[in-house]
């Protein structure tokens, strides 16, 4: 136990608000019930501010702090949700349907997709930049898994939990740029991964259809979440 | 010179068409033909796709009869799994297929072409349509929008939604029948069974008033081809093929709707992007049979249900041979709705219905699997292959609509013969070359794995294929 | 009294968008008092009218003939608006955009079939090398997303619009609904 931790007061749209010095913006929002909104956070693994949807405004301050890997400071006057954000977060949204194949209708996860949710709540009807339709493949290799590229968003949960958690590393990453891909092992097919323990958490941490149990059929995946912050929590206790 | 008229777009059809009639030096027709404008690839697109998800991609081809779709795609998904579904599940599916006849047939009859009907096939243009209807003869069209509306509310309350419910799943349906919905599609079986006899009634009174078109609307032989069940009765969810002539003769019984290829080829021409599937054993051309209310009628032997069959035996005595003329098809349509209601409460009053037994899980047990079902168009051949993980590698699909391409082409021919005089243009007259299509209720949408909608011009075209004149309706 | 003209069309869709404009049902009959439907699939009308108040287009645009369509349309139309996911995304049709236009024809019309093998080529439109949204080839107005939207969110749609509101659907419809 560290000895003493210090408070830090700042203003978040408007509230007073203490935290502790070690905590970030997302989650002392989160814990005075303000919904900052995220798509590569997720409670329970280490944040890397992949995805920028959570980038907030500070007063008298250029630049745009992205909540879930920036700490509390003293004094901070903070703005979640002005105008400006949401045309922002809108316009990350609408890069990230136009650089895959997102086909909500035909999609297994439709109606149970954090992507999808997130373009709603945010009123993004459309997209203004030209989609640029590549042509991704489907690997169906695994028993009981199914990645498909297609409506990847490159968050990079998957390779997360699988390394922080499950301690496996079977996913990570290749490539550069908008040619990044999440591979198994050395690009290997899932189905021929050697690390990979089939436990499935990189499938429920996935935030959209890129990762999917076989079988599912159109609107039918839905992820659990649950297990991951309960995990977190008793491997902290046992340490 | 010869001259070409362009019918552009063809309206109150479901899809994207064009008729161009050909006259000679007399402008006496000597040819014409309905040409598809539109295709969307759904044969290609889904290839790579994981095979489970083809039901509700397929049902994307059409949103007139997704849930055609649904059932034919997800049998040959079931032939993939190679499983016997739940009984169940096979019950929901043939309510949900007996839901959408009545809505699709609905829609044909009283949304597209009761105008036709009611207002006359020279009526004003801009006035005879649906909303024409409203106003000369509101309890028809309140009818028609009534029925549709009870076949779309039963596939709601099965699948959870109107168009592309995404319920009807490889290994059966994703969710039980509550005894809620079952009596709340039950209670609304009264109103339809009275909308559909009234319907009849008002319909054969009007059979005098178009003796012409009958004899002129596609009114020659061809072959009648769809599903029946083992014992002769129509069938809409499951049976075997069996093909019967103009004279009412049963040519082919009891094919194996799987080795459909053994029977069944297509061909192409250069003006379409539909494809003219015929009858193997006689050839391109000479092997033209129709699909669809009509055939149905001609080759099941009854329905099984005491008021279509009724309706059954009065229709067959409107010619001792098979009946031919395309004209009837909206007759057969309407014996159509009324069977399905029937059948319907039979099978909604069998206690098994309320089994929560109603998904078979497994994987991919065959690399190759055909579902067949009657679309409200006739006879829908879905066939896949997979490799080893469940990803589709090649599709092909026979549309109902795609069977009739030789016989609606046979029928613009006759009834622009007898109605299109190149010397005047008429309104009605221009209209009948499209109603004869309408009666045919192509779902081009479906045909071309493509969509659509329909123009109408005229051009005059010369023999080296230049466009001397136009003229466009409207 | 001339009521405000309503058109639709349907490019490279399925109509199942405007089968969900019939799934108004009842309220087909009230909208028939408000508006005139001057040119769509449903009725008789060939010519796209001098000026229509509101079209509803369904579809992606697929071939030259949708690409010309859409063009004449905006010019001749107040508000344009993108009807369901094909409009919208290109959705299902945009799926062939990773084929080539050639190649597809060639296995669909060479490939498949015993009789006359020949890719139709007279009177038919020649595809786009993609399926693109409408918005990407011309202006659109308001966007509704769904596959099909709701005939809930159709009638909403319409009803603001006739009232001279810019309609917010994000609680009726969204992608893929």
């Amino acid at each position: 136990m560290s000895t003493t931790v210090r408070i830090k007061t700042l203003k978040i749209d408007g509230h007073d608000i203490g935290a502790r010095e070690d905590e970030t913006i997302m989650a002392v929002a989160r814990q005075n019930g303000i919904v900052i909104p995220a798509l590569c956070h997720v409670e329970g693994l280490a944040a890397v501010g992949a995805c920028r949807m959570c980038l907030v405004e500070m007063k008298n301050s250029p630049r745009l702090l992205p909540a879930c890997i920036t700490r509390v400071e003293e004094g901070m006057d903070l703005t979640t949700n002005s105008e400006r954000l949401i045309k922002y977060r809108r316009r990350i949204l609408e890069l990230l349907f136009s650089e895959r194949n997102h086909v909500c209708a035909v999609c297994v996860s439709n109606g149970h997709c954090e992507l999808q949710n997130m373009a709603q709540s945010l009123g993004m009807t459309h997209v203004n930049v030209p989609y640029l339709y590549p042509r991704l493949p489907v690997d169906a290799s695994h028993d009981r898994f199914v990645v498909d590229h297609n409506r990847c968003i490159l968050c990079t949960r998957c390779v997360r939990v699988c390394d922080e958690i499950e301690g496996a590393h079977t996913w990570d990453l290749m490539g550069r740029g908008i040619g990044v891909r999440v591979i198994t092992d050395l690009n290997q097919p899932w189905g021929e991964s050697e690390s990979c323990t089939g436990c499935g958490k990189c499938v429920n941490v996935c935030p959209t259809g890129a990762l999917v149990e076989k079988g599912k059929s159109v609107a039918e995946m839905m992820k659990q979440r649950q297990f991951l912050p309960y995990l977190t929590l008793m491997r902290e206790e046992q340490r | 010179m010869t001259k070409q008229i362009v019918i552009d777009p063809i309206s109150r059809i479901e899809g994207h068409a064009k008729i161009t009639i050909h006259l000679d030096e007399q402008g006496v027709v000597h040819n014409a033909y309905f040409h598809v404008t539109q295709f969307r690839g759904f044969e290609k697109l889904c290839v790579g796709r994981p095979f489970y998800e083809m039901p509700s991609l397929m049902a994307r081809i059409c949103g007139i009869c997704p849930v055609s779709h649904l059932i034919a795609s997800a049998k040959a998904c079931d032939a993939l799994l190679a499983v016997r579904i739940p009984q169940t599940a096979d019950k929901l599916r043939r309510i949900l297929n007996l839901a959408q006849i009545i809505q699709s047939h609905a829609l044909s009859f009283f949304h597209l072409s009761s105008p036709d009907f009611l207002l006359g096939m020279d009526s004003e243009p801009a006035k005879r349509n649906l909303f024409g209807v409203m106003r000369a003869k509101p309890e028809l069209a309140r009818d028609g929008i009534r029925l549709r509306q009870f076949g779309q509310q039963v596939i709601e309350l099965l699948g959870g939604k109107r168009i592309h419910p995404a319920w009807v799943v490889p290994g059966g349906v994703s969710e039980p029948l509550s005894v809620a919905h079952r009596d709340q599609i039950l209670a609304g079986l009264p109103e339809c069974i009275s909308i559909g006899e009234r319907t009849l009634h008002w319909f054969k009174s009007l059979l005098d008033k178009y003796r012409d078109e009958i004899k002129s609307f596609g009114n020659f032989p061809s072959l009648f081809l769809g599903l029946v069940k083992p014992d002769g009765r129509i069938a809409f969810y499951e049976g075997k093929l069996r093909v019967v002539d103009a004279a009412g003769n049963i040519v082919a019984d009891q094919l194996e709707a799987a080795a459909y290829q053994a029977h069944i080829a297509e061909a192409v021409e250069p003006w379409t992007y539909l494809k003219f599937p015929y009858y193997k054993p006689l050839g391109y051309h000479e092997g033209m049979y129709r699909v669809g209310p009509l055939a149905r009628l001609n080759i099941s032997d009854r329905c099984g249900t005491a008021r279509a069959d009724q309706e059954l035996a009065e229709f067959h005595e409107l010619q001792r041979t098979a009946v031919l003329s395309s004209f009837y098809f909206h007759y057969a349509r309407l014996i159509e709705i009324l069977f399905a209601v029937e059948r319907l409460e039979q099978i909604l009053t069998d206690p098994e219905i309320l089994d929560r037994h109603v998904r078979a899980f497994a994987r991919p047990n065959s690399n190759e699997g055909v579902g067949v079902a009657e679309a409200p168009r006739g006879t829908l051949i879905h066939h896949y292959r997979v490799d080893e993980n469940g990803l589709i590698t090649w599709v092909n699909l026979v549309i109902a609509t795609g069977h009739n391409n030789l016989a609606m082409n046979r029928a613009v021919l006759q009834v622009a013969k007898r109605y299109v005089n190149g010397q005047r243009l008429s309104e009605g007259m221009l209209n009948r070359v499209e109603a004869v299509i309408r009666a045919y209720d192509p779902c081009l949408s479906c045909s071309t794995h493509a969509a659509g909608q329909m123009p109408l011009q005229i051009q005059l075209v010369s023999p080296e294929g230049k466009v001397v004149d136009e003229i466009r309706r409207g | 009294m001339s009521k405000p003209c309503l058109a639709t069309v349907w490019l490279d869709g399925c109509s199942g968008c405007h089968m969900s404009f019939l799934d108004m049902d009842e309220r087909l009959i009230d909208l028939a008092e408000k508006v005139e439907v001057v040119y769509s699939p449903l009725v008789d009308g060939k010519d796209f009218p001098e000026m229509a108040d509101i079209t509803l287009v369904e579809g992606a645009v697929s071939s030259a003939e949708d690409l010309e369509k859409i063009k004449h349309i905006r010019q001749h139309t107040r508000i344009l608006v993108s009807l369901g996911d094909c409009a919208v995304t290109a959705n299902v049709p945009s799926m062939r955009n990773v084929l080539e236009v050639d190649k597809m024809l060639r296995e669909v019309y060479l490939e498949q079939v015993a009789g006359q093998p020949q890719i139709p080529n007279q009177v038919v439109p020649a595809l786009l090398p993609q399926a693109r949204p409408v918005h990407e080839v011309v202006k659109v107005d308001v966007f509704v997303p769904g596959c099909p939207p709701p005939a809930d969110a159709i009638y909403f749609l319409l009803t603001e619009l006739l009232e001279g509101r810019q309609p917010d659907l994000s609680a009726l419809t969204r992608f893929g609904k």
